[in-house]
């Protein structure tokens, strides 16, 4: 790659206090989160609304301390621009995904079967949601402090109805549904002044996150106009998935002969183990001590010592969604993403194989300057496919819809293993592309005329 | 008896068009007959079908092709890729369901004598435009060779799935075999 065109721009300032907390900020660890979805009936109460909203939405940089980070963030639909009465030259110049919005792409992305928008919850694809309001803290005295003031701001407003609601927090495990830590992985990305995770990783333009600013092509981001708009927003895939946990371990449990091999054949489906040590730095066992240090739980990359699979296989979850430097078809830089992982609903308990009927999964954010090259190009090419990897057809073990036709390839030797007949393991509520403004931009929709 | 002497002479006249491997490119572009164009279409759309996938197994030598219309309905272009020259079977397609497609969709393009016509290959060379470039990712395989590939990958995935062979590994009676280079060639393909 060329390495000298990325660093010798290096110069570039992103204006931090201009871009929403929600759209550059990593997960706070332990986490309480809330999200909202408006419909706003009448532009002018939109608007008041925003006037309200904009002293309590956070910009600028996270607390140092991950642990006391909270922030609320505001975004917007298409049909949330369209109702705010943005004029329609300025709506027709985002791009196409987001007018047409998540539901329109469920085929592209891979949302058929029980994951189709028909099946999808109320209000998810109706064009209902207008306003998307996110609320995330590492406490919950500090959340519920914020979300006051927030509601306060909506109930005042009449013409702007709260439609959806869901609260999302850390497990008591401080894992996922599935018993994965997760939250670990965050791009370096150039001029933010916020370190990545990975200190192998060489800095991200920051263009590829935020409008306004150069991205890897070398050219500045297609961004909506006018430009006070644009500038400094950027575009998030919000996406409610529920987890089979059941399925999940009866299907670990029926394709292993011990707790040993149940674990690795997990950490191979996953690509870490429960700890959050990944297996490229642990190919053989869980490593707690190694999770928990910052600086080396996401120090690695693939091709030097892993690039055929043998520890994490290509087809991994976490290997498939950020490929870092391994062999795969294309530029791995191009498809970078914000990634934030929320829990709700309540854990299956340790060791119960049977479904309880409880409704419990992630509501995932997924955050880039360009919908269809970031979010849309991983779901088609890397987590509904395989032909990257050398393994067409093959889907991502964890996040893919396999409908019990899946197949997985672990590497081993001298034969590779071949699961197959794979469930899915997650099904999709619904999701929305949403823009997420810079505070000038929120202030510009919040005075709209007319 | 005469024996044969000399360098071996081509089957063929050497033919426009460039090679890469194997494999060579043939483009034509047709004028389409006045008028023409939709029973043009209709006929494409009819042997766009599972009549068609047939067809391909029964050439045994196209790699891929397209039908395009183009320059509002007027011109047609045939694009193509084939194994060694795209007329050394012209006279065998005459006679099958192949030679009837060409048949019926070059009768839409002005002057076509008929893929039975003996200056059918004439026609055709004066209506190509050699590439400029054509390269392929696989020019060493022809597609008889990516069919017997394809069957024999499928072959041997299965033949990893089986526990019989994973045992077979381990029995010490195959360990000469196990270990010869061209074995250890095929176990590299089975650990990935």
């Amino acid at each position: 790659m060329n390495t000298a065109a990325r660093t010798s721009a290096a110069s570039v300032r992103v204006e931090i206090d201009d871009v929403q907390s929600g759209a550059l900020r990593p997960r706070p660890v332990p986490y309480e989160g809330k999200f909202i979805f408006l419909r706003v009936d009448d532009r002018h109460a939109g608007r008041a609304l925003l006037r309200r909203l904009l002293p309590l939405t956070a910009a600028g940089l996270p607390e140092a301390d991950r642990s006391r980070d909270a922030w609320v963030a505001v975004a917007f639909t298409y049909q949330g621009l369209e109702a705010l009465g943005v004029p329609q030259e300025s709506l027709d110049s985002f791009p196409q995904a987001f007018r047409e919005g998540m539901a329109a792409r469920a085929e592209l992305i891979g949302d058929a079967g029980e994951s189709a928008p028909a099946h999808w919850e109320a209000p998810f694809g109706t064009g209902d949601v207008h306003i998307a309001l996110s609320a995330l803290s590492s406490d919950a005295a500090q959340l519920d402090k914020e979300l006051e003031r927030a509601r306060v701001a909506y109930e005042d407003t009449p013409g702007v109805q709260v439609i959806w609601q869901q609260d999302v927090h850390q497990l008591p495990t401080g894992r996922t549904t599935f018993g994965f830590r997760d939250g670990i992985s965050h791009p370096n990305i150039e001029g933010v002044g916020l370190p990545g995770s990975n200190p192998q990783e060489a800095p991200i333009k920051a263009g590829e996150f935020i409008l306004g600013y150069p991205d890897e092509t070398g050219s500045l981001p297609p961004m909506p106009s006018p430009e006070v708009l644009g500038r400094n927003g950027t575009y998030v895939a919000v996406r409610k998935v529920h987890t089979n946990v059941a399925a999940w371990r009866q299907y670990l449990r029926a394709n292993s002969s011990s707790a040993e091999e149940e674990a690795l054949l997990a950490a191979k489906m996953v690509g870490r183990w429960p700890s959050g040590a990944p297996l490229a730095l642990a190919p053989e066992h869980d490593d707690p001590e190694l999770a928990a240090d910052p600086h080396r739980v996401n120090n690695f990359l693939y091709r030097e010592n892993d690039d055929r699979g043998f520890r994490c296989p290509a087809g991994a979850h976490i290997r498939r969604t950020n490929p870092r430097d391994s062999t795969i078809i294309g530029d791995a830089r191009m498809h970078r993403l914000i990634r934030r992982g929320t829990t709700y609903g309540p854990p299956l308990p340790e060791g119960v194989l049977e479904d309880d009927g409880a409704d419990r999964g992630l509501v995932g954010v997924f955050i880039g300057a360009h919908l269809e090259r970031q979010f849309e190009f991983i779901k088609a090419e890397w987590v509904n496919d395989g032909n990257f990897i050398g393994h067409p057809g093959e889907k991502d073990p964890v996040a893919g819809h396999h409908g019990g036709t899946g197949s997985v390839t672990i590497p081993e030797k001298p034969v590779r293993r071949r699961l197959q007949n794979l469930p899915s393991f997650v099904v999709t509520r619904g999701g929305e592309y949403c823009f997420v403004p810079g505070l000038r931009a929120l202030r510009w929709l919040a005075e709209l005329e007319d | 008896m005469t024996a044969t002497t000399g360098a071996a002479q081509p089957a063929h006249p050497e033919r426009p068009g460039r090679s890469d491997g194997v494999c060579s490119e043939f483009t034509v572009f047709t004028k389409i007959k006045p008028g023409h164009a939709d029973a043009l279409r209709k006929d494409l759309a009819k042997i766009a079908g599972a009549e068609n996938r047939a067809a391909l197994r029964q050439i045994g030598t196209l790699h891929d092709a397209r039908h395009v219309i183009f320059d509002n309905d007027t011109q047609f272009m045939f694009a193509s890729v084939f194994d060694g020259s795209w007329d050394t079977y012209i006279d065998d397609f005459g006679k099958t369901v192949v030679g009837k497609h060409f048949d019926t969709i070059f009768a839409h393009s002005e002057g076509f004598p008929g893929v039975s016509d003996p200056g059918v290959k004439d026609w055709f060379v004066a209506h190509q435009e050699p590439a400029g470039v054509f390269v392929s990712s696989y020019p060493d395989l022809t597609v008889q060779q990516i069919w017997k590939d394809h069957r024999v990958d499928e072959a041997f995935e299965e033949v990893l799935d089986t526990p019989e062979f994973r045992a077979a590994l381990d029995n010490p009676a195959n360990a000469e075999l196990v270990a010869t280079p061209a074995f250890q060639k095929l176990l590299e393909e089975a650990s990935a």
